[in-house]
């Protein structure tokens, strides 16, 4: 199994991590095992103090996840979980906790069949600062139907791995990305752990780099959040030694299912206090 | 700007994406590899080495050029046009896949690939692979959906002789889509592989590529038709479930304005979502599998189920060069029901000898209602897409039921 190597990484000392906070990206399906189950699960994900919710809004063929995901959407999609039902999710999470970080993810013909301008415009009235589209190449907007997905305070999340060449990551990161997903390694989700040797260097890379066309003339640098085959707290905290966030999805699913939400979560905080006070 | 007929060949293979639809909506990660094989299509496009060499291999190892076949006794009984057909199914291997499966396998081999992965459904395409992956020494798997592993036995077994790996799928509904996506997984993982995929559909280049490797069944047409009747035809017809044969069938036509395309679904048991596969009846435009185009999917942009009695054209999308086509209104799209494909195998057998695949048997079906409408003097030409011993123990099923069931008794008994 690759790691990364431990020397000269981040040390969670830095001061990165907001006060109680988990540097945690927490995956979660709308409407799986069902719409009122799903907001539950994003409130125990809130309260555990993840910096980062993410949800995916369901579709019937997720062609980049893996077995666990898939059945999620498909079971949610079977449900009949619309678009519109996860915008009104998304608006009552909002509503509870103002400031909680919200990133929204959805397979490409979702959006686009609700209107990509219409959806844009929703994700915007309810504080979606990213969106991650996973069959969508963040640069791939050029066909008029996908123009609106340009949106200045709704921000498309690249999804890379170590095969992303030197020139095309430059472009991104010229292109004004402020928030990159990196896969651990040439995988799907749910997939077994493991870091590709390649992804510190990316990592690296993408922090070097201020945040261009940035209003402030403190440009901060761009966030990286890891994912991909990280299922247990212990996996996420050698993650989080050189990238900003672990994206954790399969594993919080599967122990929603098997219900130990709470323990996963707990020992998920356990595991960050360990580490901060040894640190 | 008025496009030109001439325009619609230089914007299908051109370089440049000059189409509304088609493109390149896969995950990041497989840019690098779909970049690699744009690349490398470009250059032997015009490369004539690489054309010679795969015109080679189409006549050594396909038997091409196919047989050009004028149908008397069909045209006599229709009482319209006179019918001919395109014997596709004369491919080893059974239809036109091969012909696609051998233009890939060199660029592969060019690029110093050494593993292929492949999807299939009803298996024809998997065959196909399967048996040029062993003329060339390559490691092959092919993904297939569960339900169609286990309906479609002989394929798998042909595939399996041949030293490919199959790997039955059981996500979803277990079918084409679940494949397609196991094999992108696939890529995902291995990136380093080859992914050859099986129609003129999914991300750029495939559309184009396959395309530009079919197109030499038109071209065969053109020449054929001239030498047989002293002109060019007046109707093509040809069945479209992703679009690969269709437009090997039509691209060389496309300057030519008397002719016109036509392009046949399938109607399967009636109009209700999950009964048919008729995309450009029902679909509306979406993004799947990599590629911008008309699916057939429900209003919150789910993919729909799907049905037909053929396997070849139970699929949800359509060859984004064909939406692009259609909208220009070039080529004109029909549909044929499951019964009206069973009927048109049992005709054309009868008639004329030639027992055709029931993908093919849409086509067939639409060009008896068209030919018999039309005057004597005008030329209808069907594209057999493949021939129909693959089809054995779904026609059977129809024709013969009491026979295939002594036969599975008798082979039980083994």
């Amino acid at each position: 199994m690759n790691t990364l190597e431990k020397t000269g990484g981040f040390s969670l000392m830095n001061g990165r991590f907001r006060e109680g906070q988990l540097p945690i990206m927490a995956h979660l399906v709308v409407g799986y095992p069902s719409l009122e189950e799903s907001l539950r699960t994003a409130e125990a994900y809130i309260r555990a103090g993840v910096q980062v919710l993410e949800l995916q809004i369901p579709f019937s063929h997720p062609t980049a996840d893996g077995p666990i995901i898939t059945a999620a959407c498909r079971e949610a999609v079977r449900q009949g979980v619309t678009v519109r039902d996860c915008i009104v999710a998304i608006a009552a999470l909002r509503k509870r906790h103002p400031s909680q970080e919200i990133v929204a993810m959805s397979y490409l013909n979702r959006i686009y069949a609700f209107g990509c301008q219409r959806f844009m415009g929703e994700m915007e009235a309810f504080g979606v600062q990213h969106l991650l589209v996973p069959d969508l190449p963040v640069d791939h907007i050029d066909f008029p139907s996908f123009q609106n997905l340009r949106n200045r305070r709704v921000k498309l999340v690249p999804v890379l791995a170590a095969n992303v060449s030197d020139a095309r990551l430059e472009k991104l990161l010229q292109m004004g990305f402020d928030f990159f997903y990196l896969m651990s390694d040439f995988k799907i989700t749910g997939s077994a752990f493991g870091l590709h040797p390649r992804l510190r260097e990316v990592i690296a890379r993408v922090k070097s780099h201020p945040v261009a066309h940035c209003q402030s003339a403190y440009a901060p640098f761009p966030r990286v959040g890891v994912g991909f085959g990280i299922s247990t707290p212990e996996q996420a905290r050698l993650v989080v030694e050189d990238a900003d966030l672990a994206i954790v999805g399969s594993a919080l699913i599967q122990a929603q299912r098997e219900g130990r939400l709470d323990a996963y979560l707990d020992e998920l905080k356990n595991t960050f206090a360990r580490a901060t006070e040894c640190a | 700007m008025e496009l030109t007929q001439t325009a619609y060949k230089d914007l299908i293979l051109g370089p440049e994406e000059g189409m509304a639809y088609g493109g390149t909506f896969v995950p990041e990660v497989l840019l690098p590899s779909l970049h690699e094989i744009t690349d490398a299509f470009e250059e032997i496009k015009n490369d004539e080495c690489f054309v010679a060499e795969f015109h080679h291999a189409l006549c050594t190892f396909s038997g091409r050029p196919t047989a050009f076949t004028p149908l008397p006794r069909l045209s006599a009984m229709l009482g319209g046009a006179q019918v001919f057909l395109k014997n596709e199914g004369l491919n080893h291997t059974g239809a036109h896949k091969i012909t696609h499966c051998i233009g890939q396998i060199l660029l592969a081999k060019k690029l110093g690939k050494r593993r292929i992965i492949a999807e299939t459904g009803a298996g024809q395409h998997g065959y196909a692979t399967a048996a040029v992956c062993a003329r060339m020494g390559l490691d092959c798997t092919v993904y297939m959906g569960r339900k169609d592993y286990e309906r479609q036995r002989p394929n798998v077994y042909w595939m399996e002789l041949l030293g490919a790996k199959v790997a039955a799928v059981d996500d979803g509904d277990q079918t084409l889509n679940d494949a397609v996506i196991a094999a992108f997984k696939d890529w995902v993982a291995h990136p380093e592989s080859y992914y050859l995929l099986g129609s003129a559909v999914g991300p750029r280049p495939y559309p184009a590529m396959n395309t530009f490797f079919q197109k030499v069944v038109g071209e065969e047409i053109r020449r054929q038709c001239q030498a047989a009747t002293g002109r060019l035809p007046d109707y093509l017809v040809a069945c479209v479930g992703g679009g690969s044969n269709a437009l090997g069938m039509f691209f060389d036509f496309l300057d030519d304005e008397g002719v016109t395309l036509v392009g046949v679904e399938a109607g399967g048991r009636g109009s209700a979502p999950g009964e048919h596969a008729a995309k450009m009846r029902q679909g509306k435009l979406g993004v799947f599998e990599g590629y911008h185009s008309y699916f057939l999917q429900d209003d919150d942009g789910n993919i729909a189920p799907t049905h037909s009695v053929s396997a070849g054209l139970d699929y949800c999308g359509i060859s984004p060069i064909l939406a692009f086509l259609a909208d220009e209104g070039r080529v004109r799209f029909e549909t044929a029901s499951d019964e009206a494909a069973l009927t048109a195998v049992k005709t054309l057998a009868r008639t004329e000898g030639i027992i055709p695949a029931l993908e093919s048997a849409h086509a067939f079906a639409h060009a008896f209602e068209l030919a018999a409408q039309l005057p004597k003097d005008c030329i209808v030409v069907v594209n057999a897409s493949g021939r129909g011993e693959k089809d054995l123990f779904i026609t059977m099923r129809h024709f013969q039921e009491e026979s295939l069931r002594d036969y599975a008794r008798h082979l039980l008994a083994f």
